[in-house]
């Protein structure tokens, strides 16, 4: 009875729900500000991500009448309940580690692609054709991040399971412990191919600059997106900030957890957050324009799937 | 509203998707239907008509003074170019010889817009790519042109720099030391953007061979301006047929053989410096004397053509004037126009993520156009 409530605590306080909801929306409202500083512009206020869930909790969501309302509303709502689930997934070095029975690293995995799945419901269930192009689009860049992310984790999984003389583990508790001990991945040359290829997978998934193919504003005009407005637009937001803390909180369990504990562990992990916020988020999307879908597509299956791959050859052998 | 059908994007058969007439990426009303299948443009039908003002109406019902004020608020990007070619046709019925210094002057005021003009396009296309720290870039470099404008004329857009029979505005100590510093400023900031513009693989990625418009093409439409010297159309109407003081100037008129989105954007870069140039030449060699014939010039029954190169390029006047104070006709040409069906085939092939710089790259005007 006690593990239900713990991982109920997980799900909707800590380290997922309200916590991970208030973490995702501060280091969007951070990534926002310091490009406006970037660019030579002033910027929103740091809360701005906060007051624009509150305006559009106040508003109307309006369905398309030639829209599948089950399909178009429930989208976002999958969308939120899946990166609730994923965030207390994610261990917190010396501070949080998932319940066993809440799933593992494959579990994660899959939650992690149920956004980008959403996205699609949510684009063709509008029956706008900003929203069917969205659709095309975000499949065409989930089938090209897909490999690289399998291979990458692969890649720490059997690193991991073969130091602890079995093949695989897909426990993540297991692969934070034994960085603990053994040193970060990040500081193993053999790792690093997998890392540089995360860097470039998570930019991909959370849809930004330049692989905000299928929510390009000025090509598709938020594509999937377009058609929402009040609250259901606002659980698009929430799962977005979301899906921020989970991706970026993956890549620091399975590269760079730090072995503290306690306070200390939580500050640092936080500071990780937002270094690699502003790091591959902030400075990657002012520093460049965006790519087309063909052309991030090839680039996915050239360099990222590469480096992932290299990375588990040279585990594996 | 034109209906679209919504297809299974996955299948081969194609899609109608509505571009405009309200649509981020245009920064006026158009509307074009476009046919995809898939991320391939199959075909695009062009539409246009939603901003008519009746200007050309309004003006047979003002005088030809009045008519200075209204054609410079045809459009605002190229509000200079517009009272120019409209007092130039009425400066030829008259028989009205502009004095020298209101000429250098006209030059200026033509050469400022024109740098402003061709900057903010330019901005768009990185805005356009998403490259938006880019985008804030050159819009701060566009800036100076913004205040320099403020400073001198008065006015961040409309300058009011022209009348019938000259210039309304004169240059003294003071302002003539804003335009120089401030084209001290402008000048290497634009060479430094069209450096990046050169090199930026986002920008290349997104530019090259793109929205291409074969030289045999462009003749066929008749394309003018950028959009012509892209294409490697040599024409340039001022050094065709040189009005005001253009002859003595260093007008370099650079053509480019590729014709796509990018080379568009590099003559429009090039043509911004060699503005600077040419303003520096005026103020260099800017004889003393009147500015203007005048208060009311009088121009008899006649009629006129002429033509300048406004940013987007050759614009054409026809005015004929009668007894009566208010012209009988007045008709305007705007470059866009003669761009616009251009369009048709820079789009044959394209992407749906190029349809928008595609069109930016003609930098249609369409308040001049729907008049």
């Amino acid at each position: 009875m006690s593990s239900q409530i713990a991982i109920l605590i997980a799900v909707l306080l800590f380290p997922g729900g309200l916590f991970a909801l208030a973490l995702g929306l501060g280091l969007k409202g951070a990534d926002r500000r310091i490009a406006a500083r970037l660019q030579g512009r002033v910027g929103p206020p740091l809360v701005q991500p906060f007051l624009d869930l509150v305006k559009l909790a106040f508003k109307r969501t309006m369905v398309p009448t030639t829209a599948h309302d089950l399909v178009f509303l429930g989208a976002p709502l999958i969308g939120v309940v899946s990166m609730l689930v994923a965030a207390a997934l994610v261990p917190i070095s010396g501070v949080y580690s998932p319940a066993p029975a809440l799933g593992n690293l494959l579990v994660l995995i899959y939650l992690l692609l149920v956004p980008a799945v959403v996205l699609m419901l949510a684009g063709s269930s509008s029956s706008s054709p900003y929203g069917a192009i969205g659709f095309s689009r975000e499949m065409a860049l989930m089938m090209a991040y897909e490999a690289p992310l399998v291979l990458i984790v692969a890649a720490v999984a059997v690193r991991t399971g073969m130091a602890q003389g079995h093949w695989v583990t897909f426990s993540l508790t297991e692969i934070v412990e034994y960085q603990r001990t053994h040193g970060l991945f990040l500081l193993d040359p053999v790792m690093w191919p997998a890392v540089a290829a995360f860097g470039f997978f998570y930019p991909a998934n959370l849809g930004i600059v330049p692989f905000d193919i299928p929510e390009a504003e000025t090509e598709v005009l938020e594509g999937p997106l377009l058609e929402y407005s009040g609250p259901a637009l606002g659980l698009f937001k929430i799962m977005s900030a979301l899906k921020a803390v989970v991706v970026i909180g993956l890549d620091i369990a399975l590269f760079m957890p730090l072995p503290l504990d306690g306070v200390p562990a939580f500050l640092g992990w936080v500071v990780e957050m937002v270094v690699l916020m502003v790091a591959g988020v902030t400075v990657l999307r002012i520093s460049m324009g965006r790519m087309r879908i063909d052309q991030a597509f090839v680039f996915f299956l050239r360099w990222p799937l590469l480096l992932a791959a290299a990375s588990l050859a040279v585990v594996v052998v | 509203m034109t209906t679209t059908s919504i297809a299974d994007p996955m299948s081969p058969a194609t899609t109608t998707i509505p571009v405009g007439p309200l649509h981020v990426a245009l920064e006026e009303p158009m509307y074009f239907r476009i046919d995809i299948s898939g991320e391939r443009v199959a075909h695009v039908g062009i539409n246009a008509g939603h901003v008519h003002r009746g200007i050309e109406y309004l003006a047979t019902k003002r005088t030809l003074i009045q008519n200075v004020v209204l054609t410079e608020r045809i459009c605002s990007l190229c509000s200079n170019s517009h009272p120019e070619a409209f007092a130039m046709a009425a400066e030829e019925i008259g028989g009205i010889e502009v004095p020298e210094r209101g000429k250098y002057l006209r030059v200026i005021a033509a050469e400022v817009k024109r740098v402003a003009s061709h900057l903010f396009n330019v901005a768009i296309l990185a805005h356009l790519v998403g490259y938006d720290a880019l985008f804030m870039h050159v819009m701060q470099v566009r800036e100076i042109a913004q205040d320099l404008k403020e400073g001198v004329f008065g006015n961040r857009m409309d300058l009011g720099a022209i009348c019938i029979g000259g210039a309304r505005y004169d240059l003294d100590e003071e302002t003539t030391a804003l335009l120089r510093s401030s084209l001290d400023k402008l000048e290497p900031e634009i060479a430094e953007i069209e450096k990046t513009y050169r090199t930026n693989g986002s920008i290349l990625r997104r530019t090259r061979d793109v929205g291409v418009l074969a030289n045999s093409d462009a003749i066929a439409c008749g394309v003018v301006g950028p959009v012509a010297r892209a294409s490697g159309v040599d024409y340039d109407v001022r050094r065709e047929a040189p009005y005001h003081v253009y002859d003595r100037m260093p007008v370099e008129v650079k053509t480019r053989q590729d014709g796509d989105v990018w080379s568009r954007a590099m003559i429009r870069l090039h043509e911004a410096r060699n503005a600077i140039s040419i303003i520096r030449r005026c103020l260099d060699t800017l004889p003393t004397g009147p500015v203007n014939v005048g208060e009311k010039p009088d121009v008899p029954a006649g009629r006129a053509v002429a033509r300048s190169e406004a940013p987007r390029g050759e614009l054409i006047y026809f005015l004929k004037t009668g007894d009566s104070e208010q012209p009988e006709r007045l008709k305007w040409r705007v470059p866009s126009f003669m761009n616009w069906d251009a369009l048709t085939f820079m789009m044959r092939d394209a992407k749906v993520a190029d349809i928008a710089i595609i069109v930016n790259s003609i930098d249609p005007c369409v308040s001049c156009t729907e008049r």
